[in-house]
């Protein structure tokens, strides 16, 4: 289940997460979402990854692939 | 009793606006290893309501009864009486039914601190949580009550929250691109739960 993909996530105490799919720690932790989209969008290009926003309550708000061979989007 | 030492009766609002509240608890109690009983699950059966609740209290030992949506938030609006009756059933079970049923746990959630005192004062001295209306902090109530209460070692609450969010990352892949859904909120409470099931089954 787990995939290429990068999620910014609100976290429980305060702030943004960026946090690599199925992996035990955040990369690097943000006061805004906004700076951690930034950051996020910059790694899953390096990492030719899937980049997920999530709101405050965990859906998704935003998708958007960098992966070789993106599929279509759906906004 | 099948799964009485496993099963939570989830007496929770099914509102639009308490949806991913609500999803946030059965993805809680799933990823803990229990289950969450909820009135949706008999929908199909011949039972009236109050004998599906009965039914769900008397084949759960654990209880999750929040009371955040009591109050009318419109003028015409009246109080909302569900939830605070069948907490008092699941509390009168407890109390009164003797057996295995005296082992009930009950986790009372309300949005604010203290605010039920003033429309439920016999809960006074019991232990009731707040969650604020946000999901991350649910997860972490129902989570370390759960612990607490069966004194067992799991993921902490914040690994919980991350998962629930690559929960729904999986559930907008399937729902919105595979499924078609213009959102994922088309999908009905129930859809959501065999979804969960397939991801926790492949999470790792």
């Amino acid at each position: 289940m787990t995939k290429n993909s990068q999620h910014v996530f609100s976290n429980s105490k305060g702030g943004w997460d960026v946090r690599k799919s199925g992996s035990e720690r955040a990369s690097k932790h943000f006061d805004t979402q906004r700076e951690a989209i930034q950051w996020a969008k910059i790694v899953a290009k390096n990492q030719k990854a899937e980049l997920y926003v999530h709101g405050k309550d965990g859906k998704i708000r935003e998708k958007n692939s960098y992966a070789s061979h993106p599929r279509p989007l759906k906004d | 009793m099948d799964n009485f030492d496993k099963n939570v009766f989830v007496n929770c609002p099914f509102d639009d606006d308490y949806r991913q509240l609500l999803l946030s608890v059965i993805f809680t109690v799933k990823y803990l290893g229990y289950i969450p009983r909820l009135s949706l699950e008999r929908a199909d059966s011949g039972e009236s309501r109050i004998e599906k609740i009965l039914g769900l209290i008397n084949e759960s030992k654990f209880g999750i009864h929040d009371l955040s949506r009591i109050m009318s938030s419109d003028k015409d609006e009246h109080f909302r009486m569900n939830m605070p009756f069948e907490l008092g059933i699941d509390y009168g079970a407890k109390a009164l039914k003797g057996g295995e049923w005296a082992t009930k746990q009950l986790l009372v959630l309300e949005k604010e601190r203290y605010r039920y005192q003033k429309a439920l004062s016999d809960l006074s001295g019991s232990d009731i949580k707040n969650h604020d209306d946000e999901p991350s902090k649910i997860v972490k109530v129902v989570r370390d009550w759960l612990v607490a209460t069966e004194n067992i070692r799991r993921d902490s609450g914040h690994k919980i929250w991350s998962r629930f969010n690559e929960f729904n990352a999986y559930l907008y892949d399937q729902a919105v691109e595979i499924d078609g859904h213009e959102s994922v909120d088309e999908l009905q409470v129930i859809e959501v739960v065999r979804h969960m099931e397939d991801w926790l089954m492949h999470k790792d």
